[in-house]
């Protein structure tokens, strides 16, 4: 695997294709997942109604404002558990059983093979309460700038970056120690506190939470770009977290593969 | 089975009161051998515990609204205690059998288990019974260092309080265990039942003192919310040690739903494992 991935375009949308095919035949389980994503939506959303039916503002954050961070926190655990988690997943599987070899054998970049091959579409699901969500806060707020979105569109996507780049790394541990299936879990576990603005949290788990486990430049930096509130030096730290998880998941990876044996042979 | 010394013959019969005997005699055993199992595979389970973080998550925006005076009668203390308490309660009543229902139905798995003289649900309840102290010893040291950290958390209850909550968790522990089975045998006639099972999971974290104890939901709501299943699997219990409930009114909603909903588990069980007959399995 080379250091600059040729980016098969042609290729990755024959593998989005051909998952989409595949996971849409369950149909009747497919919609009634549907009842699943809206009521996880309300799940992440209520506690704050709740907390909002008694306090004005949090942390300066008011209710309208918090369920921004919601709506993304939302789009997060879509891309997620849409395509983050089927495509991982799926490697520390390969790894064990040895049909990893297939994959590797293709003739595209392997990382592209390993992130795109599958998509779990009851996924979307989700994705339409987070836009429902972000659109129905707007609403309330009023419009942002052309400028203010532009960048939060930037740094939903830097986000979403920098929390694949994790979890490709956790999986990659999958190369040295076979069986790390629960680590996803303790990942999802850690990165719920996403759903909160993140000046909830104190000083130790603000930074931790933008840093090492970056779910906050997820949620709540598009969040804040949108209010306006970011400046130069945290949406440079955002992108320059995106930058550097990327290079290092890719690099691990690399490596990973560069010392993997196969199981059968 | 039936190949033992005579007297054994006896033993094995098939009378309900048998039943009950044989099941008694093999209980010990039973228990260690999950045990054992689970010690195999401590790496994992310490995992799974910590992966049990969502109230702390949930205490940090409560603790935060709380920063300028108590809200709904909760100060930080209460909200710390109330999801201090959330934590231990979620970890000594966990199970799985969802999960492994669904893969053994789907799988046929299940067919070997049967083959054993003892019911698959009564074996995996003694496995998850034999889970508790490891999952109380892996409660220790987050508790010890609560402790360390903000010593006037702990509080000491009276013993009528204790027991009374000792009773409460363990109803919690059956009936989060026995509602799990039920969606697990679901698999009998959905060829996939986890969709339902989080479906079942959204409601419950938001009714059963999950996210939010339930005192500050909407006044017209509390009472009636208390009532149903979901308090009684976790919230019930923290509210009994946090005095915030009547103990014997709760202790007997709670012990109510246990005896209905293990009627409901058996009959599922008995129509269920027929239909698994009938596919051919």
């Amino acid at each position: 695997m080379r250091w600059w991935p040729r980016m098969h375009m042609e290729a990755v949308w024959a593998l989005v294709r051909a998952a989409l095919l595949t996971a849409m035949q369950y149909r009747a389980s497919f919609i009634a997942e549907f009842l699943v994503g809206a009521l996880s939506a309300v799940g992440v959303a209520a506690p704050l109604f709740l907390v909002y039916a008694r306090v004005p503002e949090i942390q300066g954050w008011t209710l309208d404002q918090a369920l921004l961070v919601t709506g993304f926190f939302l789009l997060y655990n879509a891309f997620v558990s849409g395509i983050v988690e089927p495509n991982l997943g799926s490697i520390v599987e390969g790894v064990r059983t040895g049909a990893l070899d297939y994959l590797l054998l293709r003739p595209v970049d392997a990382q592209l093979v390993l992130s795109f091959s599958r998509v779990a579409p009851t996924a979307i699901w989700e994705l339409l309460a987070g836009v429902v969500v972000v659109v129905g806060a707007l609403m309330r707020l009023g419009a942002p700038t052309v400028a203010d979105s532009a960048l939060a569109a930037g740094l939903l996507v830097a986000g979403l970056a920098s929390t694949y780049g994790l979890w490709l790394l956790v999986v990659c541990t999958s190369f040295w120690f076979v069986r790390v299936d629960n680590l996803r879990f303790l990942l999802s576990a850690v990165t719920d506190a996403g759903r909160w603005p993140v000046s909830v949290y104190g000083r130790g788990l603000r930074i931790a939470l933008t840093t090492v486990v970056p779910v906050a430049l997820v949620s709540s930096y598009p969040a804040m770009a949108l209010l306006h509130r970011l400046d130069t030096s945290l949406v440079l730290g955002a992108f320059a977290t995106a930058g550097v998880m990327l290079v290092v998941s890719r690099g691990v990876l690399r490596l990973a593969l560069s010392r993997y044996a196969s199981a059968s042979s | 089975m039936n190949t033992g010394a005579p007297e054994e013959r006896v033993w094995l019969g098939s009378g309900p009161g048998a039943r009950v005997s044989h099941l008694l005699r093999a209980w010990p055993a039973v228990l260690r051998v999950a045990f054992a199992g689970l010690v195999a595979y401590r790496a994992e389970m310490v995992i799974w515990v910590l992966s049990a973080t969502l109230p702390l998550v949930m205490l940090s925006l409560w603790n935060a609204a709380a920063t300028g005076g108590p809200v709904g009668g909760y100060d930080q203390l209460a909200f710390t205690r109330y999801f201090a308490v959330n934590l231990v309660v979620r970890q000594l009543t966990g199970s799985w059998i969802v999960w492994e229902l669904n893969w053994a139905i789907r799988k046929g798995e299940l067919s070997p288990k049967l083959l054993r003289p003892m019911n698959p649900l009564v074996y995996n309840f003694a496995e998850t019974l034999s889970a508790l102290p490891f999952r109380a010893g892996v409660l220790l040291p987050l508790v010890g260092a609560l402790a360390w950290w903000r010593p006037e958390v702990l509080f000491l209850p009276s013993p009528t309080v204790f027991f009374a909550f000792v009773a409460s968790v363990l109803a919690s522990f059956i009936l989060a265990w026995t509602v799990q089975a039920l969606f697990g045998m679901l698999a009998f006639w959905f060829e996939q039942s986890m969709g339902f099972w989080s479906a079942w999971f959204a409601i419950w974290s938001l009714l059963a003192g999950y996210f939010v104890p339930l005192d500050l939901f909407p006044a017209w709501a509390v009472a009636g919310t208390r009532l149903l299943p979901f308090y009684s699997t976790l919230g019930a219990p923290i509210d009994l040690l946090l005095g915030k409930v009547d103990p014997a009114s709760t202790l007997a909603t709670q012990w109510g739903w246990v005896v209905a909903l293990s009627a409901l588990a058996a009959l599922t069980w008995r129509t269920g494992i027929r239909r698994y007959g009938a596919v051919g399995a």
